[in-house]
């Protein structure tokens, strides 16, 4: 070795190696030391986001509670439709989502929309992962499934099935289906998607972006009952490597963290006191109307047993089961149509109750002794009033009460206006539930409006005048009542003075038929009547269809028993501006009501239907009352005749 | 520890701490591939893949018997030759822009046979060589002035520029790094140091705008902006992070780890295998293979100090330097102090340029440290 010459000394580097060892343990000491802070520190939050990495969680759906009628008959159910879901969070952009537009057939501004929800998820995501908090709120957000595509074709369905991308998942989620479709749609009301308003209010209930929430009518009152509640599967994603050897319940006891799953529970069914039968005899009563409402209830129990409201709409349609888009243009067009079918004019709209308001006003005066039934009033075209003239129909000459209900004098309820005290009216209307809510549960109520002096001095600055009564007398004026009130209190007139809650629900029921709840009828209160005065009353609403000079007379059906009384609602002028000028006849045209119970002696159903700007209560509505309480008395006898039939099959409930 | 030297008759002297550590590095690394690669092996029968620590195998043998052989040569001899290996390395580093075969977006491998090797790793250890050549034919006491320090500088940026251009960040600050490294042990002069510390701060935006390829720029965005990158290099290190802390102090178990085993982790053998190792193992196994690195750069450094020559010290500095950066890089990297850089985990990623790389240089040391 020698020709290797040693030339230069280490000398040097001596001082050096000391701080080269110290710079090597103080690197690798915060290499140590962020391996704490990851591992240790931070170890918990990173385990629960490995965690989070492999495991998804799906929703088990939940079958929505079914609406029957009152003899079990199907309103509203549901039917099998694939929903496509999204976890923003993990979609892949690249590959799966342009695939996934093209088989959805997603138009360019659902595909925006959604494009810019992955983009912001993924984005909080590595914002989060940045920040190193841990934000529940954020996570859950992050992992949200939301809707992608409802009904998606079977097409779509099976691809996703074979290849099962990350982040996209396929449940067969029911939809509503309404077998009767617009026969009763405002009662049983319709599904829509949740919006972010309600969403926000009803997350804690398990609701979440995309789901259904039923939106009028039953499906809202009751949604609570109907819904049920989805259940939760926790999975492990594209298992891979060694552990695929454990056997998959191992793995997902390992690493799944309980509950596992939870079963959906599903929602309660709900039946309804409506006889979807009497209902499509009313929708068969009214074609040739554009417009109006029928009301029949139970006079011994207040149970609803149709009520309609034309126009109607379908409920399948808007429920979004024939597509998002289709249900958007449908509410367009509903909008805009001038009849408001999506009113439920049974309940939601006040009108004047013209003439079928008499028989209150004559309870009124009869009560506080104004009105002697013998004295008659010399009817001659109409009735002077201080500096007016209020008219007549006809010219009656000389009618008493009974002959002035059954041909709707005018004259004589004038004059007993104007001896009345329109406080005293108005209190009347108030024991018959008129000028307040009935408490149905369902839609928006309309309270109609009994006034008072306070109500007209309050309304116009003027001092009140008695002419105001003389209107009131004949249900006009500020006078307005909803469909339902009337039905109700012409009920109380039947069954002789109880004013009963309406009823629309029956009872409760699980899944598999066991009653849960039955609600039984609730009297709202007792009417305070002579039972003398109310028999003279009814016997005028008698005559009304059966005397020869009643106003419904003509158009009785022979074989048809039913007592009531007839109106022509005058309302308020107007003109063309912002109505169609070619039908501005029309919307100047009275309403036409017809208020009775049936049959005339130990009455049993009240039935009212009005026909918005009809013209004459006894030509328009009176048929239609005719005609449908006609169909009830078959469908009674039918009924009666297949209880004692013991092959009966039919749901009944008594 | 030995006081002196055996002599030829009871058998050359084998520096046993070293070799031990290295050794340990090795296996836990093989265990380690083992795990890494099962992923593959399971789900995609891909045997290609499956065999990757078998072939990791093959590599170690071959690093060991060149190791050997680095370590038989008494390395004064490697101070003449380090010229003719700086001419072979950069004419094969020039070879791979001709020869080279691009693998994602980089022309780094020079197909030979059946293999592909990578001549910017062998170039590490000529780096080492050469700037310690002029360490030891260096006959100035005084502080050093820039112009005294030139030549090492020159032969460390040709091979910097050359595997810049592949383009291979990693692989430049390593050789940039070692270069430096050595250079330390020098007194130099503080207006020099001043003026790169200045020179170097205003290289900085220029090598932003004309140097850095977009991917490059990426990677230091993201490090420092985690957030603002969405799917790319980003989203890795994060996964790496998340394996890690997965671990947490016992770890998941041997081929245990979800990141892992469910495919969530990058390049988990050659970039990331720390992350599979640290969440197989946890803090526990962390902190050890941390000590294990941590030994093998302080025990460079004192192999170095107990070198009769400067030549011996600084290539023992150089290797030290070498394993010490590698380390510090990679673990840096897949904890998130530092950004994602192509840096290898010594003698424990997945790869033979790298790993015979890396045994030629301990063999180098132990070279120094059998003829001290």
């Amino acid at each position: 070795m020698s020709f290797l010459v040693q030339r230069s000394d280490v000398g040097e580097f001596r001082r050096r190696y000391r701080w080269l060892v110290l710079f090597v343990l103080v690197a690798f000491s915060v290499l140590i030391g962020r391996l704490a802070e990851l591992q240790i520190i931070e170890g918990d939050m990173h385990r629960a986001q490995a965690r989070r990495n492999i495991v998804r969680e799906r929703y088990l759906a939940t079958t929505r509670g079914v609406i029957r009628d009152a003899y079990g008959r199907v309103l509203a159910a549901n039917r099998p439709a694939y929903t496509v879901y999204i976890t923003p969070g993990r979609v892949d952009l690249e590959s799966t989502w342009p695939r996934l537009c093209r088989l959805l057939g997603l138009d360019e501004s659902e595909k925006a929309r959604f494009e810019t929800r992955i983009k912001e998820a993924q984005a909080a995501v590595l914002a989060q992962k940045a920040t190193k908090e841990r934000d529940k709120e954020r996570d859950r957000r992050a992992e949200q499934q939301v809707v992608l595509k409802y009904d998606a074709d079977r097409d779509a369905v099976a691809w996703l099935e074979t290849h099962n991308p990350v982040g996209v998942d396929v449940s067969p989620t029911p939809v509503r289906y309404y077998p009767y479709g617009e026969l009763g749609a405002h009662l049983v009301g319709y599904m829509r998607e949740v919006d972010a308003d309600a969403l926000s209010r009803l997350e804690d209930r398990g609701y979440r972006a995309g789901d259904r929430i039923g939106a009028v009518g039953i499906e809202r009152r009751w949604e609570s009952y109907l819904r049920g509640q989805r259940g939760m599967r926790k999975m492990l994603v594209g298992q891979r490597g060694k552990l695929n050897r454990d056997s998959a319940d191992e793995l997902e006891a390992r690493y799944l963290e309980e509950p596992r799953r939870i079963e959906p529970i599903p929602g309660r069914d709900v039946s309804l006191t409506i006889d979807i039968d009497l209902l499509a005899s009313v929708e068969k009563a009214l074609r040739g109307q554009a417009a109006g409402a029928v009301v029949v209830v139970d006079v011994r129990t207040g149970r609803i047993l149709a009520a309609l409201s034309k126009p109607s709409f379908d409920p399948n349609v808007v429920s979004g089961g024939g597509g998002i888009a289709a249900a958007a243009d449908a509410f367009r067009r509903l909008n805009v149509d001038p009849l408001k079918p999506t009113l439920d004019k049974t309940i939601s709209a006040a009108y004047p109750p013209g003439s079928t308001y008499k028989p209150f006003s004559a309870l009124a005066g009869l009560a506080d002794g104004l009105v002697d039934p013998a004295a008659e009033v010399d009817c001659r075209g109409g009735y002077e009033y201080g500096k007016r003239f209020f008219r007549c129909e006809g010219i009656h000459r000389h009618v008493n009460l009974h002959s002035a209900i059954v041909q709707s004098c005018n004259t004589y309820f004038y004059d007993l206006g104007a001896r009345v005290s329109i406080d005293r009216l108005a209190a009347t209307g108030l024991d018959y539930g008129f000028g307040i809510k009935t408490g149905i549960g369902v839609n928006p109520e309309a309270r109609g409006r009994m006034p008072t002096r306070a109500w007209y001095t309050r309304r116009y600055k003027e001092a009140f005048r008695g002419g105001f009564t003389l209107l009131s007398v004949i249900g006009q004026g500020a006078t307005t009542v909803t469909v339902l009130q009337l039905a109700l209190a012409y009920a109380a007139l039947a069954n002789g003075g109880t004013l009963y809650q309406p009823q629309l629900v029956r009872s409760i029921e699980t899944s598999d038929g066991t009653v849960v709840q039955e609600f039984p009828p609730r009297v709202r209160r007792m009417v305070g009547v002579d039972a003398e005065h109310l028999e003279i009353v009814k016997r005028g609403l008698e005559g009304v269809v059966a005397e020869k000079q009643g106003t419904a007379h003509k158009e009785a059906l022979p074989g048809v028993d039913m007592a009531g009384k007839t109106g022509t609602a005058q309302v308020t002028h107007v003109t063309s501006r912002g109505v169609d000028p070619d039908r501005v006849w029309y919307f100047n045209r009275a309403h036409a009501l017809f208020a009775a119970f049936a049959p005339s002696k130990s009455p049993e159903i009240a039935i009212v239907v009005l026909i918005e700007h009809g013209g004459g209560g006894g030509k328009n509505a009176v048929p239609v009352a005719m005609r449908v309480t006609r169909d009830w008395q078959k469908l009674k006898e039918t009924r009666l005749s297949a209880r004692s039939n013991p092959g009966d099959t039919s749901r009944s409930n008594l | 520890m030995r006081g002196d030297r055996m002599s030829f008759r009871t058998g050359p002297y084998v520096d046993m701490p070293l070799m031990l550590a290295a050794v340990g590095i090795v296996t836990l690394g093989l265990v380690n591939l083992y795990s890494a690669t099962s992923v593959y092996v399971e789900s995609t029968q891909n045997s290609r893949l499956a065999d990757n620590y078998v072939s990791q195998i093959y590599w170690v043998v071959v690093g060991a018997l060149l190791a050997i052989l680095a370590a038989a040569i008494d390395y004064r001899h490697y101070e003449r030759l380090s010229t003719f290996l700086f001419v072979g390395g950069m004419i094969s580093l020039g070879l791979v822009f001709i020869l080279g075969n691009d693998i994602r977006g980089s022309s780094r491998w020079i197909n030979l046979g059946g293999f592909a090797f990578q001549p910017s790793e062998f170039m590490k250890i000529v780096v080492i060589l050469m700037v310690a050549r002029f360490v030891h034919n260096d006959p100035k006491t005084e502080p050093r002035t820039l112009i005294d320090l030139a030549p090492p500088l020159l032969a460390t940026a040709a091979p910097c520029a050359a595997v810049m251009a592949q383009p291979d960040l990693g692989t430049a600050i390593i050789y940039a790094l070692i270069c430096i490294s050595i250079l330390a042990m020098n007194r130099v002069r503080r207006g020099s140091i001043l003026v790169v510390v200045l020179a170097a701060s205003a290289a900085l935006p220029l090598a932003w705008y004309y140097v850095l390829r977009d991917y490059q720029k990426a990677r230091i965005t993201s490090f420092l902006h985690p957030e603002a990158d969405k799917t790319g290099t980003g989203w890795h290190a994060l996964q790496s992070q998340t394996a890690i802390g997965n671990g947490q102090i016992w770890g998941e178990g041997f081929m245990q780890g979800t990141q892992n085993q469910f495919g969530l982790l990058p390049d988990q053998f050659s970039d990331f295998p720390f992350a599979v190792f640290a969440e197989d193992w946890g803090f526990l196994g962390g902190v050890v293979l941390i000590a294990l690195y941590a030994f093998l750069s302080i025990w460079a450094v004192h192999i170095a100090s107990q070198a009769k020559d400067r030549f011996g010290a600084a290539v023992a500095i150089g290797v030290g330097a070498m394993v010490f950066w590698h380390a510090i890089c990679n673990i840096g990297m897949a904890t998130g102090v530092l950004p994602v850089v192509g840096i290898t985990l010594p003698l424990f990623s997945y790869g033979g340029s790298s790993i015979v790389t890396m045994m030629i240089g301990l063999g180098l040391l132990m070279n120094v440290s059998m003829r001290r």
